[in-house]
């Protein structure tokens, strides 16, 4: 299978976020990349509660375990931050 | 006046063990912030119900202050800390130390760290941040949770130290006063192991370790009496997700963490046993992130019934189960 680049996995990830958490209003297609995850500015208008929810959901589909090693916070600081790190742990394809 | 303190910043999993690792780096001595939690035997588990709490809660580690003060004793490692009465007294020690070259570490309350956006700021009298320099009258912060060094006026500063309520800062302040990076870590690992099963499994108190955690299985039925209404119990429910997770805790309360002590400290000691114990905490750990999951989700969609609440007390006791005999085989090894 060819390699994703990071434009193409950081809209499959935030399809995911919209798909998993239900969110109607936006489509991944209208998401920065780099605005931060649970801020205001965030077209996802996320909450904390949809912090775990993610990452559960990141270990189902890409088989990655997010903990301590780097801050959950680091990781999940905004779209491109989760694809760096997806990347970073060569978990790019889907097992779920 | 103008400091700045050649400062290596990092964000951290929490603030605590982040701050000491922080400075025991800048002094040379590259300890990991998982392994300052184990030696620290930081891992811990606690239920309380107390005229004093307006509603029960429970923890997952040690007291705040503890990983400093048991890691320094484990290691050898001399601290300079104080405490103030008087702020200006407080803010010029502050001063001083800064200008004689020392990064400084400082409980404060998070809500007055104006450099986190306005949504993310909450009253919190146990946070710890760096303070490794000052521009004109604003200080210089190394703060594990935030991305870039920051800076932070001084009447913020001081208004953070000196906040009021329960386990309020009162002025603290410590550094790193003499450590030896050539420590032997062997010794500290195991003996750190040795208090972590010992708390767990018996200290003789009802609502301490394993105990506790059964105790927080029992009287999770009881908490739909003890609110106002549904909204409450929501929030409470809620809230074990944010103890679990949301607190600085690396996931699943510390339990990550302490699966990655104690994969550091099998390759430190070349023990495989604790590389295999690492591997199960690990999943233990995978195991609270799904309780943590589970009260988030039915809190957040109010689905409170009580089958929901004996569910998620079924799957806290199973944790009480598992951790028993988790700290039970770690225990044999020491």
């Amino acid at each position: 299978m060819a390699e994703k680049n990071h434009a193409d996995m950081a809209l499959e990830v935030t399809q995911l976020i919209i798909d998993k958490l239900n969110i109607t209003h936006v489509t991944a297609d209208k998401v920065n990349i780099e605005t931060p995850l649970f801020s205001e500015e965030n077209e996802l208008e996320l909450d904390s509660i949809d912090a775990i929810e993610i990452v559960v959901e990141l270990q189902k589909s890409y088989g990655v375990r997010i903990n301590d090693e780097l801050p959950t916070r680091e990781i999940l600081y905004s779209i491109k931050s989760l694809t760096d790190f997806l990347i970073k742990e060569n978990a790019t394809e889907k097992i779920g | 006046m103008s400091i700045n303190i050649d400062f290596e910043h990092k964000m951290h999993a929490h603030c605590e063990t982040g701050t000491l690792v922080g400075l025991l780096r800048h002094k040379g001595f590259n300890l990991t912030e998982p392994m300052a939690f184990g030696i620290a035997n930081g891992i811990f588990f606690g239920y309380f119900e107390s005229k004093n709490f307006p509603f029960p809660t429970f923890i997952v580690r040690t007291r705040p202050g503890e990983v400093r003060t048991k890691l320094a004793k484990s290691l050898g490692i001399k601290i300079k800390d104080f405490k103030f009465k008087d702020p200006k007294k407080g803010m010029d020690k502050l001063d001083e130390l800064l200008a004689s070259g020392q990064a400084v570490g400082a409980q404060v309350d998070f809500f007055y760290m104006d450099y986190f956006p306005e949504w993310m700021k909450v009253h919190n009298n146990v946070h710890f941040i760096n303070i490794i320099g000052k521009e004109g009258d604003k200080y210089i912060v190394s703060d594990s949770y935030h991305r870039e060094k920051a800076l932070l006026d001084a009447h913020s500063l001081q208004k953070a130290r000196w906040a009021g309520g329960h386990m309020s800062p009162k002025g603290f302040l410590y550094y790193i006063d003499k450590v030896d990076s050539s420590v032997d870590l062997e010794k500290p690992i195991k003996k750190g192991i040795k208090k972590a099963c010992r708390n767990m499994l018996n200290l003789p108190i009802p609502f301490i370790g394993i105990k506790g955690i059964y105790k927080f299985a029992d009287k999770i039925n009881n908490w739909p009496n003890l609110v106002r209404d549904t909204e409450h119990l929501s929030h409470e429910i809620m809230k074990i997700n944010m103890f679990l997770e949301d607190q600085g805790t690396g996931g699943a309360g510390f339990r990550y963490m302490y699966a990655t002590f104690l994969k550091q400290a099998s390759e430190i000691i070349d023990d495989a046993n604790l590389n295999k114990m690492s591997e199960r905490m690990m999943l233990i750990g995978d195991d609270w992130r799904s309780i943590s999951y589970f009260a988030a989700k039915i809190g957040k969609k109010r689905d409170l019934g009580t089958d929901k609440i004996k569910e998620l007390s079924d799957l806290i006791r199973k944790q009480g189960d598992v951790e028993k005999i988790f700290f039970a085989d770690l225990k044999k090894l020491y």
